[in-house]
């Protein structure tokens, strides 16, 4: 009974996401296609550039097409796992005091957001990933697409964890209120981490384990690698079993963050 | 008796940081920066019954917003303690937050981008109610209100008076014993005023909810208020009944007349029992061509008793 009413209320939750996300269609053209295909277009020509350049015909043990086919795919997943349009909604809702609204009511703030996280990121996904699968055919890009449904299983999983960090930069604004540099520095710092900008597998040997040892791995390169044949399905489970690792770890700081971050709440602009 | 509402002690301090004017003093607090406490709220103790209409009072400031939030939990008191329904508002229990609703008239509580209908089914599935009770409750809140024909429209779409009027439906939903009204008339025009004071009226006598209503028009306090609050930097300095409070307060009367060959008004300011006296010395002032007496209002009565308060505090 309780169970049907937490997925009847997120199912709700999830589906409102979409609904203002359409409405504004504009806005989510551009964050599910304009950004990430400008973004393929950039890397596209940054590995034509070093392939030119390095005279050889595999660099890392990989041949040209498997970089287009990461080029290609890797800004359209990096897309769907970052978060800043919900982020920032968030650190809205407590810096003008609109958290109001929720906290009056019989929902947690980090569910009420992860359910229509999720929902926007369903559609997105289903939408936006049309164009790499699109560009993978007709350019005879090296992709497993049978590997397609467990992929994205990990990316829709990492975002649990995409959820949670957004959720903390949102608790520091209890106490700072204006914490939109967080969020920039934090992406910057996935960018990295993540793989979206250069394949793990090109990192120094130190770095790569490192990497590969965190869970933001597995936002980008891992899902990837496996999609791509860069890794296995080994890989694979290693990005799922960090993922939870994170999800706990993530999970306590959220916890004690908010119970602590309530108290300091002043109800602004009400 | 058993109370809906309970404090003792109760207590606000909110820290701020204080700045001074200029561009040096932006500098200086960049690596130094200088707090300044505020109260908030002061050994505030109340009781309120079921079924009440109590109206808080206060000049802007004077803590009754902060009170209201500490009542329906959304902030933590620095002091004392609260019972809300038996609850501790603060540790926002499933089944106190299903039991209260808060409508803070300044802010949309309803989602700005889908239509009232849509954000009402959402609410039925939050509060999880029963969906054909939820939607023949939101008609008939629809019909007493006279906003059926604008469930379908966007929120965003619709007037403030409306707009308003979607937000107490969704405020009602779920039934609430115990609701926090703050100013929910605010930017309403008269009609739209009346109408939903009109409503309230009704809603209270027919389903006998505890409202706790902060409003800027006293005629929203006088018209449905049982229990008044008057609340002055922090502090309850009143708490009684309406009439209680005018018969107890200073009724000053304000006589107003012309003199023949002046354009100028005059005003004489009396007790109702110096009206002959008024009347004598006004005559004596020169040829009266013009001449009414002003009532005392509850407006009025209200902010010459919170000048006084806040005077003395």
């Amino acid at each position: 009974m309780l169970s049907t009413v937490f997925w009847k209320r997120n199912l709700a939750l999830a589906k409102l996401g979409v609904v203002t996300n359409l409405e504004y269609r504009f806005n989510f053209i551009i964050d599910a296609f304009v950004q990430p295909v400008l973004t393929v277009g950039i890397e596209v020509l940054l590995w034509l550039a070093i392939f030119k350049t390095a005279q050889t015909a595999d660099i890392g043990g990989f041949g040209k097409q498997a970089y287009m086919a990461y080029a290609v795919w890797a800004p359209f997943i990096g897309r769907i796992t970052i978060s800043w349009m919900y982020e920032s909604m968030m650190v809205e809702e407590v810096a003008s005091g609109s958290i109001n609204t929720i906290l009056s009511r019989p929902i947690s703030f980090f569910e009420y957001y992860l359910s229509q996280l999720l929902g926007y990121k369903l559609i997105t996904t289903v939408f936006s990933l049309m164009v790499p699968l699109f560009a993978s055919f007709y350019f005879d890009l090296p992709i497993f697409y049978s590997r397609l449904p467990l992929t994205l299983l990990l990316v829709i999983y990492y975002l649990i964890l995409v959820h949670m960090m957004s959720f903390i930069i949102s608790i520091m604004c209890f106490y700072l209120t204006r914490v939109r540099s967080f969020t920039l520095v934090k992406n910057l710092i996935l960018y990295l981490l993540s793989g979206e900008l250069i394949p793990i597998d090109l990192m120094p040997p130190f770095l790569e384990k490192l990497f590969l040892a965190l869970p933001f791995s597995s936002g980008v390169y891992v899902p990837l690698a496996y999609l791509t044949g860069r890794g296995d399905f080994d890989l694979l489970m290693m990005g799922f079993r960090n993922v939870s690792y994170g999800i706990i770890v993530f999970g306590v700081v959220c916890y004690f963050g908010w119970k602590k971050g309530i108290r300091e709440y002043t109800g602004v602009g009400a | 008796m058993n109370y809906v509402i309970e404090t003792k002690n109760l207590g606000r301090v909110y820290k701020t940081y204080s700045k001074k004017e200029g561009l040096l003093n932006s500098f200086k607090g960049f690596y130094n920066r200088e707090y300044i406490e505020k109260i908030a709220l002061k050994n505030v103790n109340l009781k309120i019954e079921p079924g009440k209409i109590v109206g808080l009072i206060g000049s802007n400031g004077a803590g009754k917003t902060t009170l209201l939030k500490i009542l329906s939990g959304l902030i933590f008191p620095t002091t004392g303690e609260a019972r809300v329904l038996g609850y501790e508002p603060w540790a926002r229990d499933n089944d106190f937050l299903r039991k209260i609703s808060i409508l803070l008239g300044q802010k949309n509580q309803l989602w700005w981008d889908i239509t009232p209908r849509d954000s009402f089914s959402l609410l039925t599935k939050i509060y999880d109610l029963n969906e054909k009770h939820s939607r023949d409750r939101v008609d008939d809140l629809a019909h007493l209100l006279d906003c059926y024909h604008a469930l379908d429209t966007q929120l965003r779409r619709l007037s403030l008076g409306e707009r308003m009027k979607m937000e107490i439906i969704g405020s009602l939903l779920h039934s609430p014993q115990v609701l926090f009204l703050d100013e929910p008339t605010i930017g309403l025009d008269i009609v739209a005023q009346s109408n939903i004071r009109d409503f309230l009226e009704k809603y209270v006598k027919e389903f006998k909810p505890a409202i706790i209503l902060t409003s800027h028009y006293m005629d929203d306090i006088a018209q449905l208020a049982d229990q008044l609050l008057l609340i002055s930097k922090g502090q309850i300095v009143y708490d009684g009944t309406v009439d209680h409070f005018m018969q107890t307060s200073d009724l000053t009367k304000k006589l107003i007349f012309r003199l023949k060959n002046s354009k100028e008004e005059h005003e004489k300011v009396f007790q109702p029992n110096e009206l002959a006296s008024a009347l004598a010395e006004m005559t004596a002032a020169g040829e009266v061509t013009d001449l009414k007496i002003e009532e005392v209002d509850f407006e009025d009565v209200i902010h010459r008793f919170l000048e006084k308060e806040s005077s003395t505090r």
